[in-house]
């Protein structure tokens, strides 16, 4: 049988993040402007198996998707114990900047999903000359805790099912079911208390409030696009970020909370035309 | 409106894989009308409908029968397709020990989205 090989190339490096070496995977594909795909919290960048498989964006872009700490193939780093992880803004930000750093890639675009959708804000705010653009998925500047996250880690529970039926009921019931089977897979092998771990920075650490207005759109394009099913990050509140910043949103019809993910087809009819304007 | 989980019992064949080791009693109020609904090894046993004396349940899903209604569109609108964006909208409220629902969280989800019309109709 004649195999179909995919685009895609993985590889590991260590990297220095606020002085201590971690273990990070990559995967890549296309060539031309760097872009650097964030993950959402408790998953990894299969997410973005989609964009890494499209051959049009491949031809003007160089698409890079790392595993965050305790993510997907990257390590925990050295003397890690289970139950202490806990995603800062600081650690969020060194991270992403150690990563681009180290693969020396000059004025990439950014683009990240939910928590990567929140901490693009904080990039937009902090170095907003690193960047051609950024672009925010299910961007909301906060987010108050509507159910109890303590569920997510629990001896008594696990974890893997209580995360992947979480992941679940945040994606559209017109996405089509095996890839939402495919991200809801990916929660489900999360390692234990991960996902909680990186809600503290979406619901605690993370929330930015009037620093938004800091956020000079002329400095470094940015561009917001919300699912109308997300409940998690609502259209409205991404309306709401964008109108302080000063900039229009696109609300995507028929997907949620993972739109590259749970309906990539859907998805990309959104965001060629920015990557369009991008290039 | 909940007497039919017990008529979907055929429809959800597997569902019961995601719940093997699960017994217990829940209680569905659209406040008008309670339904207690008892489970067996991840099957459904029994569902009794109101008014009740003195229910004895491990934990309720409380929600106004259209809230309900919306949920069970055979394509729901965003916030009605999902219990816990239900919660978010403060219209769907849990109460009692959550253990055996937030254990199988995706169970009891796809165990009310059973009642959903197979076929699209009465959108709006």
């Amino acid at each position: 049988m004649k195999i179909e090989k995919e685009p895609i190339s993985g590889q590991y490096a260590k990297f220095k993040i606020d002085g201590i070496e971690y273990r990070i995977y990559w995967e890549e594909a296309g060539q031309g402007i760097p872009l650097v795909c964030l993950h959402t919290a408790g998953s990894d960048g299969r997410q973005y198996r989609a964009l890494l498989n499209d051959k049009k964006i491949l031809e003007r872009f160089r698409v890079i998707v790392f595993d965050m700490p305790w993510h997907g193939k990257s390590s925990p780093p050295e003397n890690a114990k289970v139950g202490n992880y806990k995603l800062s803004t600081d650690f969020y930000i060194s991270q992403i900047m150690s990563f681009i750093n180290g693969l020396e890639l000059v004025k990439p675009v950014v683009m990240g999903c939910s928590i990567g959708g929140r901490i693009i804000l904080h990039l937009a705010i902090n170095f907003p000359d690193k960047f051609r653009a950024l672009i925010g998925l299910q961007s909301a500047g906060h987010l108050d805790p509507y159910y109890d996250i303590n569920w997510l880690h629990r001896q008594d529970v696990h974890g893997g099912e209580v995360c992947g039926g979480i992941a679940y009921g945040l994606m559209a019931p017109t996405s089509p079911e095996s890839e939402k089977f495919e991200t809801m897979w990916h929660y489900m092998q999360g390692g234990p208390g991960i996902f909680k771990g990186d809600l503290f920075f979406y619901k605690f650490d993370g929330n930015i409030g009037n620093e938004i207005k800091k956020i000079d759109n002329s400095k470094c394009p940015i561009y917001l696009l919300t699912g109308e099913y997300d409940y998690s990050a609502t259209p409205e509140e991404t309306k709401s970020l964008a109108d302080t910043i000063g900039i229009e949103m696109i609300k995507m019809k028929n997907v949620g909370h993972f739109p590259m993910s749970e309906n990539p087809k859907e998805f990309l009819k959104y965001l060629n035309p920015i990557l369009n304007k991008i290039s | 409106m909940f007497k039919s989980l017990i008529e979907k019992n055929e429809k959800r064949s597997q569902l019961y894989m995601m719940a093997q080791h699960l017994n217990t009693c829940f209680m569905i109020s659209t406040i008008e009308h309670e339904y207690l609904v008892n489970i067996e090894k991840g099957v459904v046993k029994n569902v009794e409908e109101g008014p009740f004396v003195m229910p004895s349940y491990v934990f309720k899903l409380t929600a106004p029968k259209n809230e309900w209604l919306k949920f069970l569109q055979h394509t729901p609108h965003p916030g009605s397709h999902d219990i816990i964006a239900m919660l978010r909208r403060k219209v769907l409220k849990f109460e009692g020990d959550l253990h055996p629902l937030m254990s199988h969280l995706l169970y009891f989800k796809l165990l009310l989205a059973s009642l959903r019309p197979a076929e699209s109709k009465n959108e709006n």
